[in-house]
């Protein structure tokens, strides 16, 4: 029997429009698994879906047909709500309040039990903690985010959902965002992260999908996803003979005494080292050549099969 | 459902609309206690003064004295309370169903429906409030200055805030349907207007021509709460008169199975709706 899935989603699709106006597929026979305490990064071009799946996910929309089951239940049970934290991508503040008093409306709505003293701890975790008692009016884009994601973090979820959660956060608080999502993985929470940050999917998720189309056209650990499988990044010790290397079959790598060997087997990898040893070359380190998210994302959109006009007449 | 409710009237007190509307009542209150003048002896009203100034009239009872006043306490209550708050909660529904905010919501443990019905309870004790404040705010500045204390006005105030939630359902039912605070407001002036036309229907209807036209005006005023005649019984009540109405229960009920029957559809929506 396999891990418990935080998220199961069968044959999901997903039309709007209609009547009067063209109707937009969003979802395609979505399928996707999440097991619990793994973070999941979901990466796509615009208009593929994500979002859309988002809102099928915690019941805001209702699929056209498919299945769909949150932490085991339907995401509609006000039991299984109060497991999982949300922030959407862009969420609505109420200018005039201050974040302590949005923070309490929150946790009485989930049926949370807090104090003054928790929602303050809460927004210190955010980096809000000197901007507290200003009212959410003044705050900038990034802060709001923050506060957003502190709203989500509310009751301890076993689930957060978060879509764009570090859009219009500075370098140094999406550092500080990370921590914190590590954290959260940390004490065993399941995270879903929707963002267009390919970097900090790569560094939080240990497991992504690639939408397209309204359906998933990769799915995997991110090591499998990003090995390109018969590349090779091999370095030299200094003093190698540049042109012996190129004869032995290693081109030149991005960094500097750094080489490209393309190797269909590792009986083909070892032949080509022994040629550059043979030559004079010491091999110092030898690793398969990893591609990052934003190539791995660009080969899977590029070599999906045409999903056909999306959009259909009323 | 009560925490919506709870934080819908905390979200109305820093609007601009509900203190101007505080302060307004505040500052009429206090400066008709400031500046009226009532001599009363032996029950009976001898003068009043406003600003100083005598006011001549007949020396009658207080409770007669008063009634005009109370009766134009309860036109204001009713009828401006109605315009106010078409206008100043107009845009509640939409501001509770914008993007970013109700995606929000609905992640969180709360039914649709209670999301809704917590939106219509907290318009509902707005309302009651600020008619309560009005209408007894005025019953302690005459009761004081007169000796004479009343519980009229409060009824017509109740009665004025049964008005408002018939109005306020169908503006909150439409707002799934549009989400738009000019649309809402529009709706509920069209209700407002209709209520009013439907309480002098038997007034109105002898102007039409027998025919297509006069069934077409009988059914559309059927459809509403015969708002009028509602105003006209908490008018009558507030002056301690004799109703007009028939049925005072009656013209409740028309006005519960509207607001209730607005609101459903509302609820079945909202239950549809994709966000």
């Amino acid at each position: 029997m396999g891990a418990p899935l935080a998220i199961e989603a069968r044959g999901l699709h997903k039309t709007y429009g209609g009547l009067f106006g063209p109707r937009q597929r969003a979802l395609e026979g979505l399928d996707l698994a999440v097991a619990r305490g793994e973070a999941f990064g979901l990466i796509g071009p615009n208009g593929a879906g994500k979002t859309t799946f988002i809102k099928i996910l915690l019941g805001i929309a209702r699929p056209g047909s498919g299945q769909v089951r949150l932490l085991g239940g339907d995401p509609e049970s006000v039991e299984v709500r109060r497991k999982v934290g949300y922030l959407p991508e862009r969420l609505h503040l109420p200018q005039a309040w201050t974040p302590p008093a949005f923070l309490a409306s929150v946790a009485r709505l989930k049926g949370v039990e807090t104090s003054p003293r928790a929602l303050m701890d809460l927004l210190a975790r955010v980096g809000l903690q000197d901007d507290a008692h200003r009212k959410i009016g003044g705050y900038s884009k990034g802060m709001r985010q923050r506060l957003g994601l502190a709203a989500a973090l509310i009751g301890t979820p076993e689930l957060l959902v978060l879509d764009e959660p570090t859009d219009g956060i500075d370098p140094l608080g999406r550092m500080e965002v990370r921590r914190l999502l590590l954290e959260e993985l940390g004490r065993g929470a399941t995270l879903f992260l929707n963002s267009h940050l390919l970097a900090e999917t790569e560094r939080v998720c240990g497991r992504v999908g690639i939408l397209s189309a309204g359906r998933v056209l990769r799915e995997g650990r991110l090591e499998d996803l990003c090995q390109s499988g018969s590349h090779y990044r091999v370095r030299f010790a200094p003093g190698f003979d540049a042109q012996a290397l190129a004869a032995a079959g290693f081109l030149p790598g991005r960094e500097a005494g750094a080489f490209r060997c393309e190797a269909e087997t590792p009986e083909r990898l070892n032949e080509a080292l022994d040629r550059a040893r043979r030559a004079g070359a010491l091999v110092v380190e030898v690793a398969r050549e990893e591609k990052d998210l934003e190539e791995v994302l660009q080969e899977a959109v590029r070599g999906a099969a045409p999903a056909g006009p999306r959009e259909e007449a009323a | 459902m009560l925490a919506v409710a709870a934080d819908l009237i905390r979200e109305a007190t820093k609007r601009k609309w509900f203190l101007g509307l505080a302060i307004a009542i505040t500052a009429v209150l206090v400066t008709l206690g400031l500046s009226l003048r009532m001599d009363v002896v032996d029950g009976a009203l001898a003068a009043t003064r406003l600003f100083g100034k005598l006011s001549h009239g007949p020396i009658q009872a207080v409770d007669v004295a008063l009634r005009p006043v109370f009766q134009a306490v309860a036109a204001v209550v009713f009828y401006g309370g109605s315009v106010f708050g078409i206008i100043a909660c107009a845009d509640f529904a939409p501001a509770l169903l914008s993007p970013g905010r109700i995606e929000h919501l609905l992640a969180l443990p709360v039914r649709r429906w209670q999301l809704l019905v917590g939106t219509f309870l907290g318009v509902l004790v707005l309302s009651l409030a600020a008619a309560v404040y009005g209408a007894g705010g005025m019953i302690v500045l005459l009761g004081v200055k007169t000796g004479l204390w009343t519980w009229r006005p409060m009824v017509a105030a109740l009665l004025a805030t049964a008005c408002f939630s018939s109005i306020y359902a169908a503006m909150l039912a439409v707002a799934l349907f549009a989400r738009s605070a000019s649309v809402s407001g529009g709706i509920g002036f069209l209700v407002f207007t209709s209520g009013i036309a439907a309480g002098n229907r038997h007034t109105i209807l002898p102007m039409f021509e027998p025919g297509v036209g006069r069934t077409l005006f009988a059914g559309y005023t059927a459809i509403f709460p015969r708002i009028s005649s509602l105003g006209s019984a908490a008018l009558d009540i507030a002056a301690n008169q004799p109703l007009e109405v028939r049925s005072l229960p009656s013209l409740l009920l028309g006005v519960l199975i509207f607001g209730a029957g607005v609101l459903s559809l509302g609820i079945w929506r909202f239950e549809q709706k994709d966000f």
